[in-house]
């Protein structure tokens, strides 16, 4: 993938600021500037910070310079929180000193009579030759680079990559990505798209070494052609989730034809998916759900399709079976040979080793797991299964107190995972009431599990839709293998 | 043959008209390799002799018009016409009636009439986000009632096509269900390469070209032929 040098530079320096201005900090009062100062120092950014303010001296206990050119280094990122009117200008005195800067001031494109001047800050940037992320955004989170916009944000670092075109999006999809585990390489708000304009950074996302699965929150119109050209040429070398916004919207001028009143956006965007293998997602949960999965599965060459379902509990056991049957997956019964061997297994009464294996929770605990621990070694063995889905009812499985029954099952599949050879996708399910002391450990050992490479999800239903697009992904590339 | 489809465009430019009329769309088909019937465009009713001693009956005749866009609800096409005088007969009838609604028709179009098979349809848009778009989907209610089409952004390769046939909810039928002869997706796989592939029709006039209809494209065992065509012109008309 092609990315231009500068472009390469100046997203680096987005990403991994040796040093950053910040414009637009109170010396007297606490504004989006000083929040992002005690966030970086809260956080542990290594690199210099400067406050640029036109007389204070200190700002935030550091010391103050009266513009970006009185700092006495190069400045790689600069986070800007002016007012509107004043950003052209303070973008020209940034030629020759800034790399990137990010403008956070609303009052642009967003509200009504602001185009010009946004058409300004832009021209402002090209003659500064400063790239622009924003304006109308929130900031850059890059845990590796210890940089974050909003508090609470942890410093693990992952392999997830986020374009988001809403800053109050932006912070959902940390804060409840990284509680469902997923775990980002950065992720930028990008705001109104002035100058930086998303592909770019799906540019410099697909040429990363740091990134390899990529979500992008899009909306309004503009870049879908481009978008295409870039995907396609990718050949989905890495796995893109795209959750877009407004695809429902009706501005479509009066068609003349059939096939232009059959033609809206949508239609875009399900091409896209199609011809790229990118995931196309239609809310929140789906899209952070999506990249926890392609954050733990290495994507298989020939794509998922027969599934395993394992849990306690027959209700969640048919419903599961439903989900994984609409999401296009097979649950069918074993061949007879694995089913014989299952047999052999002597499981209390009460348990089903069809498919779905339904085992009530005091067999998932015999022998600390390890009947469990059989069942899965007879179905990786067979190398007849996909994925193999295991499903708890916290709220049962907790009631016996005595026992670590959920660890002693997670070390069982962790054990039978790294030793299986067949690559089938291994996920858990942890079903909660949502009560206090159901939810504390199931957040404990959703950390775990993730942490050792099993992604966990709410719900069967949450598992798969998770499931069925990576299995989309995969699908693509099987195709797109076996077509040239 | 894309220097023929440069010079259709330029002459409907040329006359300010924001649509092609039937003959010159089967023109801009066939200088693509895309199957239409064999035809010939009459002033009136004496030039009919001549032009059918060329064609194979059955006919179909229609009126030429720009304005006539939806030639069936004025009665406007006559199918299954065995001869000349069936022919006659039936210009005469439909001039008649156009001449009622003050409508004086200049030219007709008659065309060999094409072996029946599975309607389908084939569509293009250029669309402001994305460019050049290419719709399929079978024709009639799978189209109209049921919206049952797939769409994917030009250029497509010919896996795309092969997968916008099979997306399709009601693609058993190309295949031959509830008893009906299979018929040859290769040959709507050739079409839609021709309209949205690499160098395709579409693909390649984007600037001209905002939409199109081929409906229905008839479909056999063994052929595709399209048998009516609707192309809107870009509004744009000071390029030059």
């Amino acid at each position: 993938m092609s990315v231009s040098a500068s472009n390469a530079a100046s997203f680096n320096a987005l990403f991994a600021p040796s040093t950053i201005a910040v414009v637009g900090a109170s010396a007297t009062s606490v504004s989006g500037g000083n929040r992002f100062i005690r966030h970086l120092k809260a956080f542990g950014y290594a690199g210099r910070i400067f406050p640029i303010h036109p007389s204070a001296a200190e700002i935030e206990g550091m010391p103050a310079f009266t513009s970006v050119s009185a700092a006495p280094e190069a400045i790689d990122y600069a986070y800007v929180a002016v007012s509107a009117p004043q950003v052209p200008p303070l973008l020209r005195s940034f030629s020759g000193k800034v790399r990137v800067a990010q403008v956070m001031s609303s009052g642009f494109s967003e509200s009504s009579g602001g185009h010009e001047l946004e058409h300004e800050l832009v021209r402002a940037a090209r003659e500064a030759n400063v790239r622009v992320i924003g304006p109308n955004c929130l900031g850059v989170y890059s845990p590796r680079a210890r940089v974050t916009f909003t508090e609470r944000t942890t410093d693990e670092a992952g392999s997830v990559g986020i374009v988001c075109q809403s800053g109050g999006l932006g912070v959902d999809i940390i804060r409840r990505g990284q509680n469902k585990g997923v775990r980002f390489s950065g992720l930028v708000t990008v705001g109104n798209c002035a100058d930086v304009r998303p592909y770019e950074l799906l540019e410099y996302f697909l040429a990363s070494s740091e990134t390899s699965v990529i979500g992008l929150y899009l909306e309004g119109a503009g870049d879908g052609r481009k978008l295409f050209e870039i995907l396609r040429a990718a050949k989905a070398r890495k796995p893109v989730v795209i959750l877009k916004g407004g695809r429902t919207g009706q501005g479509r001028r009066a068609a003349a034809s059939h096939t232009g009143a059959l033609a809206g956006s949508d239609n875009g965007w399900k091409a896209l998916s199609a011809q790229t293998g990118a995931v196309l997602v239609d809310e929140l949960d789906t899209f952070l759900d999506a990249l926890l999965a392609f954050q733990s599965l290495p994507p298989r060459v020939a794509a998922a399709k027969r599934a395993v379902l394992f849990g306690n509990g027959g209700g969640a056991s048919v419903l599961g079976t439903d989900a994984l049957a609409r999401a296009g997956f097979d649950v069918a019964p074993f061949e007879a040979g694995v089913a014989a061997k299952l047999q052999t297994l002597k499981l209390p009464a009460g348990s089903s080793v069809l498919n779905p294996i339904d085992l009530p929770a005091g067999a998932l605990q015999q022998d600390e797991g390890r009947a469990a621990e059989a069942i899965f070694d007879t179905i990786a063995e067979a190398g007849e299964t996909d994925v193999l889905v295991m499903h708890v009812n916290m709220t049962v499985v907790l009631s016996f107190r005595h026992v670590d029954m959920l660890g002693n099952l997670m070390n069982a599949i962790l054990r039978v995972k790294s030793r299986d050879r067949s690559g089938m996708h291994v996920v858990l399910v942890l079903r909660s009431d949502g009560d206090p002391d159901i939810e504390g450990p199931k957040r404990e050992y959703r950390r775990r599990a993730v942490a050792a490479g099993l992604p966990v999800f709410d719900e069967l239903t949450s598992a798969a839709e998770a499931l069925a697009c990576v299995r989309h992904f995969e699908t693509f590339r099987a195709r797109a293998a076996k077509n040239t | 043959m894309s220097a023929d489809a440069k010079e259709i465009l330029k002459a409907a430019r040329g006359q300010g008209t924001s649509s092609l009329d039937e003959p010159a769309g089967k023109e801009l088909l066939a200088s693509f390799g895309i199957r239409v019937p064999a035809s010939r465009v009459v002033q009136g009713a004496a030039g009919l002799p001549e032009a059918i001693a060329t064609l194979r009956p059955p006919y179909v005749l229609k009126v030429v018009s720009a304005e006539v866009i939806h030639k069936s609800d004025f009665g406007a096409v006559r199918v299954g016409l065995k001869n000349l005088a069936a022919v006659e007969q039936a210009l005469a009838e439909i001039d008649t009636a156009l001449n009622a609604k003050g409508i004086v028709a200049q030219r007709w179009l008659i065309e060999e009439m094409a072996a029946s098979g599975l309607e389908v349809v084939i569509g293009g848009v250029v669309d402001p986000e994305f460019g050049p778009m290419i719709m399929t989907g079978l024709g009639g209610v799978f189209v109209e009632v049921m919206k049952d089409v797939s769409f994917r952004i030009c250029p497509i390769t010919r896996l795309d096509a092969v997968e916008m046939l099979a997306e399709l909810r009601g693609a058993a039928l190309f295949h031959g269900a509830r008893g009906r002869t299979p018929v040859s997706t290769d040959t709507i796989i050739e079409v839609l390469l021709k309209i949205g592939g690499e160098n395709g029709l579409l693909t390649r006039n984007a600037d001209e070209i905002a939409e199109i209809d081929i409906n229905p494209l008839i479909v056999t065992p063994d052929s595709a032929t399209a048998v009516d065509a609707r192309f809107i012109l870009q509004r744009n008309m000071e390029r030059g």
